[in-house]
């Protein structure tokens, strides 16, 4: 913490890393509750996500911004305005585990999403039989190639 | 990367079980209006758990398969008023038709009372005039033609619902039969597999048959067990049951089941169960009171006649003949007479008086042995005709409206509600789509994070 009570980017970091870790948690639950066909913790798990995407978006235009120009410390490795290394490829590890689990959650919903779209134009233009041409298979194979 | 690799797996399974509530609301929409379609509802189970490094992780849904949304006990009470309506409106539109030949149409047993009536009081007040006596001949004619006319009608109406009575236990064996052979398909189908189609296929052949007859429906290992009233069966499994018919000693058709044992008495519901008891009980019935009363009265009056002594100065002859079988008097009555001249009018013993017509006259309005005068006794068969018909035909409607409201129930048990449906897709879409953006924004984020590594600013 700055001296005015304001977090250092070490502090901002941190919370940034601890948000990633979450979001990564919460995506795990939303996929679940796909796979459930949970809708309500789906609703719940997409409002907590948007939450936390604000405010990962926040921090990181804050972290991104240009250092303040002060007094210059004696040790640079100590600055508030320094991330720290350690602290740093943690968030880098973090990310990157993030967007694996993206890339699942992207290509599951993207598939789930499809059968419901299919589902609403059904609904929407619904005048005769209906026999979706794809099936589970090939859906998941389409999914599976994709990963 | 154990959790995301779960994940992985989770959403696999995820996406097969998606695609069974898929095809079961894609096949819902697609029946929304075929009669007798029940909804379906994929069955989802968890799958098991799977432990990896001490961690304890779900494994996902699997889809069991398609089940029809059903209410059994409904459906039987619909059986049950099904079966009763049949036998109401069977037995409704035969006593209907029936009350057609009691209706004052002039020509019916009422009127021709009324007309001899009218007729021997002319006579009486001028004795000696022919066309008074010839008045009275016609009239005891169009009487006996009166009976005649309505027994016969009588008897048209048992003989098509003794018609209508083989003809619907060839119809019961029909669907007993198809019955049993969906018992089969559905007996043979891998578990999971979804049967919706053919039990609908089954609800609505077992429906048509509780039209035709009281039946009782158990479910069995086997599939539907079908028996008639008395238990005896029509299906078991994949076997069906035929019943037959035969005529009794008596001369009336009976229902016999396979083994040959007479179930006609434990038939009380469907077209069969109003047509037995229409051919078997209610006709019959007022038969026996037409035929009362046309015997009764013809003895009365016959007797009368024999009292008196007609313009030829011979004693009276018999004025209606025929009637001595009582189970046909009413068909075969007529007038014995020839001329009117042989109208019993004098009652000193010689031609000339008119003492006789009192007591001729004193026949139609002195009680029967039956308790009641003739027209008081026509009076009463009318009146049991036409509560009979009425009772019918006030079941029905009452049995209508219940059944109305029992199929609105199976409705919203078991019909497709495709506002339902809509609104929870709509909800789905809305909560894809928003997780999407997600997708869109972690994908900014891993590019500000990579920044944070290489800027300068950091």
């Amino acid at each position: 913490m700055t001296a005015a009570g304001v977090p250092d980017r070490n502090g901002k970091a941190a919370e940034y890393l601890q948000l990633l870790r979450l979001l990564a948690g919460e995506m795990e639950r939303a996929m679940r509750a796909i796979a459930h066909n949970a809708l309500p913790d789906l609703e719940e798990s997409v409002e907590s996500q948007q939450r936390m995407s604000a405010r990962l978006v926040a921090l990181a235009g804050e972290l991104s911004a240009p250092l303040e120009s002060g007094p210059i410390a004696a040790s640079p490795a100590a600055s508030p305005n320094k991330i720290d290394d350690d602290m740093m490829q943690q968030v880098r590890v973090a990310g990157d585990a993030l967007q694996a689990l993206n890339r699942r959650y992207a290509a599951l919903l993207e598939h789930s999403s499809r059968s419901v779209a299919l589902m609403t134009s059904l609904f929407n233009s619904f005048q005769g039989k209906f026999k979706e041409a794809s099936g589970p298979r090939l859906k998941h194979q389409t999914w599976s190639c994709q990963m | 990367m154990g959790g995301l690799n779960a994940a992985l797996l989770i959403g696999v399974s995820g996406l097969g079980a998606a695609q069974g509530a898929l095809d079961a609301t894609s096949n819902n929409i697609a029946n929304v209006n075929t009669p007798g379609y029940t909804r379906e509802e994929a069955q989802l189970a968890e799958n098991g758990q799977s432990e990896s490094g001490g961690q304890i992780t779900g494994g996902g849904v699997m889809l069991e398969g398609l089940k029809s949304i059903r209410d059994e006990l409904l459906n039987m009470q619909i059986q049950r008023q099904t079966s009763m309506q049949s036998a109401a409106d069977t037995e409704s539109a035969s006593l209907q038709q029936a009350q057609s030949y009691f209706t004052l149409t002039g020509t019916d047993i009422g009127s021709a009372l009324s007309s001899l009536s009218s007729s021997l009081a002319e006579l009486s007040g001028n004795s000696t005039s022919s066309s008074a006596q010839q008045g009275v001949l016609a009239a005891g004619q169009n009487l006996a033609t009166a009976f005649n006319t309505t027994a016969s009608g009588l008897t048209s109406v048992q003989t098509a619902a003794n018609q209508q009575i083989p003809n619907t236990v060839s119809q019961i064996n029909a669907l007993s039969a198809q019955i049993a052979q969906l018992n089969g398909q559905l007996a043979q189908m891998p578990a999971g597999q979804d049967g919706g189609t053919v039990q609908d296929q089954l609800d609505q052949a077992v429906q048509k048959l509780a039209g035709l007859t009281n039946i009782s429906v158990t479910q069995t290992n086997n599939g539907e067990t079908i028996t008639t009233g008395s238990g005896t069966p029509l299906v078991e499994g994949d076997q069906s049951y035929n019943l037959q018919t035969s005529t009794g000693t008596g001369g009336q058709l009976e229902v016999l089941d396979s083994n040959g044992n007479n179930v006609t008495a434990s038939i009380t519901g469907g077209t069969l169960g109003g047509a037995l008891n229409i051919a078997n009980t209610v006709i019959p019935g007022l038969m026996t009171q037409l035929n009362t009363l046309a015997s009764q009265f013809a003895t009365a009056f016959n007797a009368a006649q024999a009292g008196g002594t007609d313009s030829n100065g011979n004693a009276g002859a018999a004025f209606f003949t025929g009637t001595a079988n009582l189970s046909t008097a009413a068909a075969d009555m007529s007038a014995g007479l020839t001329s009117a001249s042989q109208i019993a009018i004098s009652s000193s013993g010689a031609s000339g008086g008119n003492g006789n017509v009192a007591n001729l006259s004193a026949a139609l309005t002195t009680a029967l042995p039956s308790g009641a005068s003739a027209a008081g006794g026509y009076a009463s068969i009318v009146f049991n005709v036409g509560t009979a018909a009425s009772n019918a035909s006030t079941q029905s409607t009452a049995i209508g409206d219940n059944l109305t409201q029992l199929t609105t129930q199976q409705g919203a048990v078991s019909a497709v509600n495709i506002d339902e449906e809509t609104a929870n897709l709509m909800r789905y879409q809305t909560a894809y789509e928003a997780a999407s953006r997600i997708v869109s924004t972690v994908q900014v984020l891993n590019n500000a994070t990579l920044n944070m590594g290489s800027g300068s600013s950091f």
